[in-house]
């Protein structure tokens, strides 16, 4: 009888129930693991340099304990909840942390790394600016190389040219991998679910790029070919709102009659959309993650130095992308959730909801405080806006 | 002394010993905004800013452009008792509640203004109000709400917006050679941005030489705050958080006239400095207790703190965020948005550069470590906020930090700054009562362990 290999959406299922499984044999092995907090630490960089890239999260399943020792319950929990577990010993296989000037609490979940989560040989924290203004994309370079320089220390190995430009080509092969994914959820039905797409994304974040393309294409076959499709719902959701690393919400979603078909979450299409561009280099990969990363920690106007601003060519400069994936998804509602205490998010909702409402895209907001728990008063209402959805 | 108002009988009885000097010093943010309202009348331009570490007021200040800044506005709304209708707004137009308390107050006062009165200042806002803004100016430092709302503010206003930068100065990572000069010539960049945006909205030209002498003038004031607050390490402690409070405008966004301003400090100097040499006290108590109070206090109820000073609680220092540093030496350059941008990193810089020679991630921490040691305090009153991150985040870490290291316990007291709904006056006296022997225990400790006070 031939054992069957665990492949496509099976395994990312197993690396989503067990993330640290495939990076704790790489570091058996020999490779180094460099873990990296929210979506603006540049990965090819550290794939460049022989590393493991693997993207820190919370869990939603437990609860937050010695934390609270060392952080107010007022800031954002799920980055509570990431101090918590690595004060608990739960990322020991992690020769090494990133973090980013993302957000004033995302910026000292580092500092608090540093004095709390003990035995991390190699800690980094990249300075973001908070406009799109040109200097500010030339800053945010020299940022990047300031921590290619202190990482190539760690890595005892220089950076080249030719290195980075293989590591960014692997990196946008597996984002044009992950929209070709994406793009099996734009029939009616979809062929895949939310939660299994979640649990594709976040088995990326988990694996070398390589291994993460792989399963990829195996998904991307596997999906298309299946039997098993979803059924058909009355409603066609967009989510919208900073991390969401569990399948329990979308599970919830999809529970309550309505099929999420796209997404504009971090751990999602936010992380994927956008590709380096040539040359490959540092000053690409600023523009990159500045510039075409479409999160609202990032100011942005409709034109550079407006002396005049238009609320609503604002609004449509800043969500366009989400007008295009309702025509390209065909969506019906919109599910804004965010995470408590998310300032960078909370202050977009009201004006968001207005987009969309002139897109004719009815919208619910939910709020939650990163818990399964929190979830559960959410139901009812989901299922109340799903229904008016009919 | 010179041209102070002499406290009137209430005051003479208060509990704290307010210093003369406070008072014109706080009547110049009041005179800000009824310049402002004149100048919204006559069709002058006007500008709502976030505290931006004087990056920005200088410029507009040089432009000739009356300024208000909500934020502090919101604490007038908190202290006159006129701030929760405004929260109420904010929160019916579909902001979540838990967000900073200053940006929920201005968003329901600019729903209020837009919304419901048509333009029209609110006939309940205190001091008459803010004037419709012609321009936002945001503010990338400190805490994201200072640009996010600001561009949630284009819901109700079409005035054209800026956001300011300001590098984030890693601890560590700051250590790098040529950083500070790379960060310079970035915010030099920007400011240079900023000037040119100024120009293109008002159609004029920079007045370059005003700008330069505001500059100065910038320079001379916060050498005398400095020096003010170096006296305040004195025993008995000279002067009340309450009194920097009330009288930090001038210095942190330039409130009023900044020639008087200037004189106004000097003359507060004179004093804390007289009070320094005849050793008198901010409290009209023996001091018995000397308290830092981390880090923003709650506005509706700073008559909270008489109580406190009836039991020989004098609250020494006080919000780290709100003092400006020693001036940097801006005699190295002739170019003025350079001196602009070395001015404003020099906040952050100066914090984070005393972090690392004391190898200690959390600049925060390292601040109050150095606060406590130079003002031999007995204990520290940590007020977190259940709406504002960037002034909470941190307290636990100095909680931690300052029981293990310097034997100083802390009186953890949750609240807000503008939602007075959840600060309990009572309660937190009886806590204090209690903190009381928790101080004399670890004042027995130190002493045990010679750490000199």
């Amino acid at each position: 009888m031939a054992i069957a290999i665990n492949k496509g959406l099976s395994l990312a299922h197993d690396i989503y129930e067990d993330r640290g499984r495939r990076v704790r044999e790489l570091r058996k092995a020999g490779r180094k693991t460099i873990g990296y907090i929210c979506l603006y630490p540049p990965v090819e960089i550290i794939t460049a340099l022989g590393m493991v890239p693997f993207r820190i999260f919370g869990n939603m399943s437990e609860p937050i304990t010695l934390a609270d020792q060392v952080s107010t319950t007022v800031v954002c929990p799920f980055l509570r909840s990431i101090i918590d577990l690595g004060m608990k010993g739960k990322f020991d296989f992690l020769d090494g942390v990133v973090g980013a000037h993302t957000c004033d609490i995302g910026a000292g979940i580092i500092i608090q790394w540093r004095d709390y989560v003990k035995d991390t040989p190699f800690t980094h924290l990249i300075d973001v600016p908070h406009t799109d203004h040109p200097p500010a994309v030339e800053y945010f370079a020299g940022q990047l190389n300031s921590f290619k320089r202190h990482l190539e220390e760690h890595a005892g190995q220089k950076l080249t040219d030719d290195k980075l430009k293989k590591a960014v080509e692997l990196h946008n092969t597996q984002r044009r991998l992950v929209r070709q994914l994406y793009d099996l959820r734009k029939p009616d039905p979809p062929l895949l679910t939310s939660a299994e797409n979640l649990e594709v994304m976040v088995a990326l974040f988990s694996l070398p790029v390589e291994e993460g393309n792989d399963l990829l294409e195996d998904v991307i076959k596997q999906v298309s070919e299946r039997s098993d499709r979803p059924g058909r719902k009355k409603a066609r959701l967009l989510v919208w709102g900073p991390v969401f690393d569990n399948t329990s919400l979308f599970k919830l979603i999809e529970s309550a009659g309505a099929s999420v078909v796209v997404d504009d979450t971090c751990v999602g299409t936010r992380a994927f959309w956008a590709d380096v561009k040539a040359p490959y280099d540092l000053q690409a990969l600023a523009q990159r993650y500045l510039v075409d990363i479409k999160c609202p920690r990032t100011y942005r106007q409709a034109e550079p130095a407006e002396t005049r601003r238009d609320y609503d060519k604002d609004l449509d400069s800043r969500f366009n992308y989400i007008r295009k994936a309702v025509v390209d998804w065909n969506v019906n509602g919109a599910v804004l959730q965010s995470v408590k205490y998310c300032d960078t998010h909370g202050y977009e909702v009201p004006n968001l909801r207005h987009y969309l409402d002139t897109l004719g895209i009815p919208s619910i907001y939910i709020e939650h405080d990163y818990s399964e728990r929190s979830l559960a008063p959410i139901k009812t209402r989901v299922e109340a806006f799903v229904e008016t959805l009919g | 002394m010179s041209e102070t108002a002499a406290p009137t009988k209430t005051e003479q009885k208060r509990a704290i010993n307010r210093l003369k000097s406070m008072y014109p010093l706080r009547n110049l943010v009041q005179q800000d905004y009824i310049d402002t309202l004149q100048a919204s009348s006559e069709g002058k331009p006007t500008v709502w800013s976030m505290l931006n570490y004087w990056e920005g007021d200088l410029p507009l200040k040089a432009m000739g452009l009356n300024i208000v800044y909500p934020e502090n506005y919101s604490t007038l709304l908190a202290s006159t008792g006129t701030a929760e209708p405004f929260l109420d707004a904010s929160d019916s137009d579909g902001f979540p509640t838990h967000m900073c308390g200053y940006g929920r107050s201005t968003i329901g006062y600019s729903y209020r203004m837009m919304k419901e009165l048509g333009g029209k200042i609110p006939p309940e806002a205190p001091v008459g109000g803010m004037a419709k803004p012609t321009l936002l100016l945001g503010s990338g430092i400190i805490c994201d709400a200072r640009f996010k709302w600001f561009q949630a503010l284009g819901r109700y206003f079409d005035a054209p917006q800026w956001c300011l930068e300001m590098p984030m100065m890693p601890t560590f990572e700051g250590s790098e050679p040529d950083l500070e000069e790379y960060q310079v010539k970035f915010l030099t960049r920007e400011v240079k941005a900023f000037i040119e945006f100024l120009e293109k909205l008002l159609q004029k030209k920079m007045d370059w030489a005003r700008l330069e002498e505001l500059i100065d003038l910038a320079v001379r004031i916060h050498e005398t705050t400095w020096q003010i607050s170096e006296l305040r390490q004195s025993v008995p402690g000279p002067m009340h958080s309450t009194d920097f409070w009330s009288s930090m405008p001038p210095s942190l966004f330039f409130a009023g006239d900044m020639k008087v301003a200037l004189k106004l400090y000097q003359d507060m100097l004179s004093e804390v400095q007289d009070r320094v040499n005849n050793k008198v006290a901010a409290i009209n108590y023996p001091e018995k207790y000397r308290i830092v109070f981390a880090e923003l206090p709650p506005w509706h109820s700073l008559k909270f703190f008489d109580s406190l000073a009836e039991k020989g609680w004098n609250f020494v220092y006080e919000s780290y965020g709100y003092h400006a540093p020693k001036p940097p030496d801006l005699n190295k350059t002739s170019d003025p948005c350079e001196k602009l941008a070395r001015l404003a990193r020099n906040f952050i810089f100066n914090i984070h550069e005393h972090a690392r020679a004391d190898n200690i991630s959390n600049p925060l921490v390292e601040q109050y470590l150095r606060i406590a040691r130079g003002f031999k305090v007995d204990g520290f009153f940590l007020h977190p906020l259940i709406s504002c991150r960037a002034a909470s985040a941190g307290l636990r870490s100095v909680q931690e930090f300052m029981l293990r290291k310097l034997d100083v316990p802390t009186l953890w007291v949750e609240g807000d700054i503008i939602d007075k709904r959840v600060f309990n006056p009572q309660e937190t006296l009886a806590r204090a009562e209690a903190f009381e022997q928790t101080m004399d225990h670890y004042r027995k400790v130190r002493q045990s362990k010679g750490l000199g006070w």
